[in-house]
């Protein structure tokens, strides 16, 4: 199959699945009708066009920096009229990092590709207010399995979260290499381990509409070590040639006789 | 020539009296050699620095013309219950001899940057008076002022990788920004004086330009106050950039 991927990369990031009426929660991972939305809306198609070729789209996420929660407690005026628009709450991740893969027929993915290169509306990260830090194109469709697409792409998180996690390794308050989770649309037939409503059927703002989705959980093998041999601050003995201590021929003779 | 790197157990009281004064602890340096080398400024002389290194550990770095023995500082501010000797000493001459122009090497400078100065106000013909330099501007000022006859160069940052518009043409940094006041006892022991001066600690990176008078920079040092452990320049592998 043919598989798409796209870095999702931003100061802020919101993807809700469950949000409703003033309290507008976030996924810890991009959710599926965030990304085929934002697909959508590259390709400039309309609220209330037909998604049925996006939605059987086979979808997944990598989390490679997971980021960390943000809550907003949101005011607001009507531009025209000043009257108070509701009291919300809205949620975001910061400074998160993923990667999402979209598996399907070659020539769409193909046409989503060149959409994603010139936009009809701008991409943004689950809201108007989050666009993105990165580009999110990385690199035309090829052909590739979504798991091992998922499995073998770079690790793209930033520089200072790679240094926070050696310098973590070197204090030893992590255990071993860091693993990162991998969300996978489940196949049919398949006993999901978790399921979320956000596989969309209409983005129409009259009457939008979602079914359930099924999820596959998994840990991708660790990212490659970023780098090898961090030298120490400044050892200026590093590069020396210790001499014999002057006391070490003393405690040879001094040392018990075991023979 | 030797480099010896003394471990200094901060527990212990003497350590702290030694890391309390440079006076006190220049005095312990200078008793680690048995025959002192001669004090006129021609020969290579005997350099230390104290130089906090990662997880609380403190070491004290000595580079001599003769070999230290340090059990009296081991007695006082060591391990003395542990069998090794607790001081490393190192060929330091054979690495010197290895030095080549053109080689980049990671440095450590512990100085005493200052420069002589009329202050305003001063009567016409009056002395000039020895001033610390205080910001680290005027200190970076200072070494590369003497770069040249030192026999190095400090690297250049590239343009493009430049963090601020100015003061950051140069791969060194200053830190360890430590205003010094000490009180010490003349021959007589009568009355006192009060030692001030500032010590800080330049990093960076390093070209060789002039092997001989960078070797002579090494065991020399640099600057003033090298008795109070100013003036001595370490080197390391550089870290690829």
């Amino acid at each position: 199959m043919t598989v798409m991927l796209l870095r999702l990369a931003g100061p802020l990031q919101s993807w809700g699945s469950t949000a409703r009426f003033a309290r507008r929660s976030t996924e810890n991972a991009p959710t599926k009708s965030g990304v085929l939305g934002l697909l959508a809306a590259a390709e400039g198609r309309p609220r209330d066009a037909d998604l049925s070729d996006l939605a059987a789209l086979r979808f997944g996420v990598r989390i490679d920096q997971p980021g960390s929660r943000l809550r907003d407690f949101h005011t607001a005026h009507h531009a025209d009229s000043d009257k108070a628009m509701p009291l919300s709450e809205r949620f975001y991740l910061a400074d998160a990092v993923f990667i999402a893969g979209v598996e399907g027929d070659r020539a769409l993915l193909q046409r989503l590709y060149q959409a994603l290169r010139a936009p009809r509306f701008l991409p943004y990260l689950g809201r108007r207010s989050c666009p993105p830090s990165l580009p999110i194109d990385m690199g035309p469709p090829f052909e590739d399995a979504l798991e091992d697409a998922l499995r073998t792409a770079k690790w793209q998180a930033s520089r200072w979260y790679r240094r926070q996690l050696e310098r973590a390794a070197d204090m030893r308050t992590s255990t071993g290499p860091v693993d990162l989770d991998v969300l996978i649309d489940c196949p049919p037939g398949e006993a999901p381990h978790l399921s979320l409503r956000d596989a969309p059927v209409s983005f129409d703002p009259r009457h939008r509409q979602y079914t359930l989705r099924g999820v596959l959980t998994d840990h991708s093998a660790p990212p490659p070590p970023a780098r090898r041999g961090v030298p120490a601050p400044h050892d200026p003995t590093s590069v020396l040639r210790p001499l014999d201590s002057p006391n070490s021929t003393t405690t040879a003779e001094n040392s018990p006789r075991t023979s | 020539m030797y480099l010896t790197r003394f471990r200094i157990n901060t527990a212990r009281s003497g350590a702290r009296r030694l890391l309390g004064s440079p006076h006190a602890m220049h005095g312990a340096v200078n008793m680690a050699f048995p025959n002192p080398s001669a004090r006129d400024g021609q020969g290579p002389r005997v350099l230390w620095r104290v130089d906090p290194q990662a997880a609380g550990r403190t070491d004290l770095l000595i580079v001599s013309p003769g070999r230290p023995d340090l059990t009296h500082l081991v007695e006082q501010a060591g391990w003395p219950g542990l069998e090794q000797p607790g001081w490393t000493t190192f060929a330091y001459k054979e690495f010197l001899d290895r030095l080549a122009i053109g080689d980049t090497w990671g440095f450590r400078l512990t100085a005493n940057p200052v420069h002589d100065i009329h202050k305003p106000g001063d009567p016409e013909g009056a002395r000039t008076k020895r001033t610390a330099h205080v910001t680290p501007r005027h200190q970076i000022g200072w070494l590369l002022k003497r770069q040249e006859q030192a026999g190095f160069e400090i690297v250049c940052t590239p343009p493009e990788r430049q963090l601020t518009q100015r003061g950051h043409e140069h791969q060194v940094i200053v830190h360890n920004r430590m205003p010094l006041q000490f009180r010490k006892r003349d021959a007589a022991g009568s009355s006192r004086h009060n030692v001030r001066f500032t010590r800080v600690t330049f990093d960076g990176r390093l070209r060789i330009t002039d092997a001989d008078a960078f070797r002579r920079t090494l065991t020399h040092g640099l600057g003033k106050a090298k008795a109070y452990g100013c003036g001595l320049m370490t080197l390391a592998p550089a870290r690829a950039s």
